[in-house]
């Protein structure tokens, strides 16, 4: 068991302001980056850092990264990394767009659960994460999907329905926060402790067979290591065909739930 | 927990909290105070939907595991199946509605209220796949809190493993058509309820992603009334018909005679 002050520091790590985001990682992998911005029916979300370009040996690929923002104003701003609705659409025109000029998706995530708001209901949350989740899922395209953070619930499973999973050693991906694991239990367990009771870390999805590549958080060097990360899991899928990738993605995620048992017990 | 089927003959109004006797709800489950319609295990809701006797079960082998160990997950697991009577939040099967076959998945929001799990996720693709291969209509009647977090990422990902079939689905041209029901949400509502090709909601069922008391959490602001009613979205387009309960059958008997798909009802898999 870890002290109640190493658990603690585990979500201070996670959550400081000063965590590599996103944008610092596309900037450095895509230098002339063509941002695409807005859903072009309800508006844009600052949270999302979206577009093409080239890498500087000449690959093309396309980019989805969501970040909290990295001060009070930004965080604000962007809503915690919280995305609107016009972030999934806008996200899903990004990937319709890459899909169709044979561009890579690479997908890099730090966003805590759903929008809970008024509007975000209002103008289809649910059906635009269920359309993000359906067209990553059948991406003719390979797609890589990187945590550098944490990555709850449907929303950010609609950024990581991907061929390949990367995580950060000390991110999170689950199906709620740890938070709201806490709150189903009334309690009973601390938030540091609830990141225990389901597998979410890295290093325990990576041995669950779900996570591709766990990358150590270092400060030496970490853009250049998860880039380099990156091309890695991307290089043995580029030659594979549209048919096999959308096949092999979806037996990937069978895989992972194929470990859970079904059959009935004594 | 007064309002599940098997707690005697008196029960308590979800709405109004007036208490109701057993006879009172009558055929459709209707509160006779305040007209809330209660919410139906899956056995009722099949009962009112298909032809007498044509619901054929698909094999349903799959049963919950704690397979996490989580913090009182299998307590939660025997009471639920005790309350409710089920083994699990869905059955699927092949019926008719006045004649016309289609396969019928219907959650039951009585088992832990409805969460998607492992075997929601096994026994929903498995609907999918049959509806594929005899060519008939599937109808998703949904009845969900959302991803049922004991399971972790287990549950999660019946999200786009679901969806993975619904897209074969619809590369057949096989219709899919969702019936959503009270309640509606996360990660259901955020994945296959709303990719149906009809998607009809039943009157006074509540949908949406978050719910209301998270909503409120983040912003203490007065919620309308009709917030995430059927109602609404069908107001703000997210819906193709509100039907009130006692009219589905006959909306859906509409919805397949217009598909016009004979299929193979009997064909074997
Ligand atoms: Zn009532």
């Amino acid at each position: 068991m870890r002290s109640t002050k190493q658990e603690d520091q585990r979500l201070t790590r996670l959550r400081a302001a000063d965590r590599i985001s996103a944008p610092e990682i596309i900037q450095a992998l895509l230098p002339t980056l063509v941002r695409q911005r807005g859903d072009r029916l309800l508006g844009q979300a600052p949270a999302l850092t979206a577009g093409f370009g080239r890498t500087t040996d000449g690959l093309g690929l396309a980019v989805l990264g969501i970040d909290r923002g990295h001060d009070l104003a930004s965080r604000q701003q962007k809503n915690g990394g919280a995305l609107t609705v016009a972030g999934y659409r806008t996200a899903l025109r990004v990937v319709n767009h890459a899909q169709k000029f044979g561009l890579p998706v690479i997908s890099l995530i730090n966003m805590p659960g759903a929008d809970a708001s008024p509007e975000s209901e209002r103008w289809g949350q649910s059906q635009a994460i269920a359309d993000l989740i359906m067209a990553m899922g059948q991406l003719t395209v390979p797609n890589v999907a990187v945590f550098l953070g944490e990555g709850h619930s449907g929303g950010a499973l609609a950024f990581a329905n991907a061929n390949r999973i990367l995580m950060l050693d000390d991110a999170l991906f689950n199906v709620a926060s740890p938070e709201a694991v806490a709150a189903i239990l009334h309690g009973q367990q601390s938030v540091s402790a609830a990141i225990d009771l389901l597998p979410m870390t890295a290093p325990e999805l990576q041995q669950r067979g779900l996570v591709d590549q766990v990358v150590a958080h270092t400060d030496d060097q970490l853009v250049t290591k998860v880039i380099q990360a990156v091309r890695t899991q991307l290089a043995p899928l580029m030659p594979v065909s549209a048919a096999q990738l959308i096949a092999e993605r979806e037996a990937k995620f069978q895989r992972f739930v194929a470990a859970w048992p079904l059959e009935k017990s004594e | 927990m007064s309002h599940y089927p098997k707690s005697g003959t008196w029960q308590t109004c979800r709405a109004c909290g007036r208490h109701v006797h057993q006879s009172q709800w009558g055929q459709w489950r209707q509160c006779p105070y305040c007209q809330h319609w209660q919410r139906l295990t899956a056995r009722q809701r099949l009962t009112q939907l298909v032809d007498p006797a044509s619901f054929q079960p698909l094999p349903m082998p799959e049963q919950a595991h704690d397979a996490l160990a989580f913090p009182g997950y299998q307590e939660k697991l025997t009471t639920a199946s005790h309350q409710s009577g089920a083994d699990e939040a869905i059955i699927i099967g092949t019926a008719k509605i006045a004649k016309r076959p289609c396969v019928l998945a219907v959650m039951d929001s009585h088992f832990m209220m409805g969460t998607l799990n492992t075997v929601v996720s096994r026994r929903l693709q498995r609907a999918c796949a049959v509806a594929q291969r005899r060519r008939l209509p599937l109808i998703v009647v949904t009845a969900s809190g959302g991803a049922r977090m004991q399971e972790g990422l287990y549950a999660l990902f019946g999200m786009n493993l679901i969806l993975a079939a619904v897209a074969r689905l619809a590369a057949a041209a096989v219709p899919l058509i969702t019936v959503l029901t009270d309640p509606t949400m996360g990660g259901v509502s955020a994945s296959f309820a709303f990719k149906g090709d009809v998607i009809v909601a039943e009157a006074g069922a509540k949908i949406g992603f978050a719910g209301p008391r998270v909503i409120q959490q983040t912003m203490p602001a007065q919620l309308p009334a009709d917030f995430q009613s059927a109602e609404q979205l069908w107001r703000h387009g997210m819906v193709d018909a509100v039907v009130a309960r006692p009219d589905l059958r006959a909306y859906l008997q509409t919805v397949l005679a217009s598909y016009a798909m004979g299929g193979n009802a009997d064909a074997i898999d």
